[in-house]
């Protein structure tokens, strides 16, 4: 039972995936993706990961793609018919050859890599009825071992947000109507 | 559940050669930074995959998972200045196809 749900939400989550790279328009893609990313939630929520389906949904599809919805919005960009947009005319054959060549070779690898060798004897996955991820044991890791990469993520956060304001600001010159409107000139 | 966590590793194959794939032959910006979370979500798939067939019945080895967290925060980050540079780029070009970004000869 559990097994053929995972097969049919795997199958759920790469037609998903296929969506976001064949969809027409890119508002398609951020559902498509939605898509996908809800199946992964369930597919951790199967595998014994409770914590990491919770973080999924509620970071993935409810902040990150939220953001790409916003953008997309924002830049007025949802609109369809203009057909698939491959790269330019004169790149197109090969960029399309290249990437047909570069996804089939590493589905490949990955295939033969989780098939052969590589792997300890799955004898653990048998009894997981409670979770993998204790909740005690991850926060132990991650505020104990890994104190010092959890602050430094926090820094990152705060880097990228004041990166993010001075990236998506308006600049003066290109802002409308501003004849000689804010006080603040320069920078930038 | 006795799912085999290999399965799990032909699940992030597959969604990681979509990435690529999307990545590389999307022209559009926006749908080439999907491709990219994409991509890390092939990778934190790995990550618990991993962390699942190295925990034993008594004691979860949940390494896995912390790097998953960390690579969560990254896709934000990724994601909140690659949106940024898109906006910027609009507002400088007005269109969101990457090979009208020329001017380095690339």
């Amino acid at each position: 039972m559990a097994e053929t749900l995972f097969y049919l939400l795997a199958l759920l989550a790469l037609a998903g995936a296929a969506g976001v790279v064949l969809a027409k328009s890119p508002m398609f893609s951020v559902l498509s993706l939605l898509v996908s990313f809800f199946a992964l939630s369930v597919i951790y929520l199967l595998a014994g990961f409770q914590f990491m389906a919770a973080v999924q949904i509620v970071v993935y599809a409810g902040a990150i793609l939220v953001l790409f919805l916003f953008v997309i919005m924002l830049l007025d960009l949802g609109q369809l018919g203009r057909g698939i947009e491959l790269s330019t005319a004169a790149f197109h054959g090969r960029s399309a050859r290249l990437g047909a060549v570069l996804a089939v070779g590493l589905a490949l690898v990955g295939l033969i890599s989780a098939q052969r060798g590589a792997l300890p004897p799955a004898a653990p996955a048998a009894g997981h009825e409670g979770g993998i991820d204790g909740l005690p044991q991850l926060a132990a890791l991650l505020y104990g071992r890994y104190g010092l990469a959890f602050e430094a993520t926090g820094v990152l956060l705060l880097v990228t947000m004041v990166a993010v304001v001075a990236l998506a600001k308006r600049q003066r010159k290109n802002l409308p109507g501003s004849g000689q409107g804010g006080g603040r000139r320069g920078g930038a | 559940m006795n799912l085999p966590s290999e399965h799990l590793l032909y699940l992030a194959a597959g969604l990681f050669a979509l990435g690529v794939l999307g990545f590389v032959v999307r022209r559009n910006v926006i749908v080439v930074l999907m491709s990219i979370e994409l991509m890390l979500n092939a990778a934190n798939l790995t990550f618990l995959a991993g962390s699942r067939l190295h925990s034993t019945p008594g004691s979860p080895d949940v390494t896995g998972p912390v790097f998953a967290v960390f690579v969560i925060v990254i896709a934000a980050v990724e994601a909140a200045v690659g949106l940024a540079l898109i906006i910027a780029l609009y507002r400088l070009k007005h269109t969101v196809a990457s090979d009208s970004l020329s001017e380095m000869k690339g």
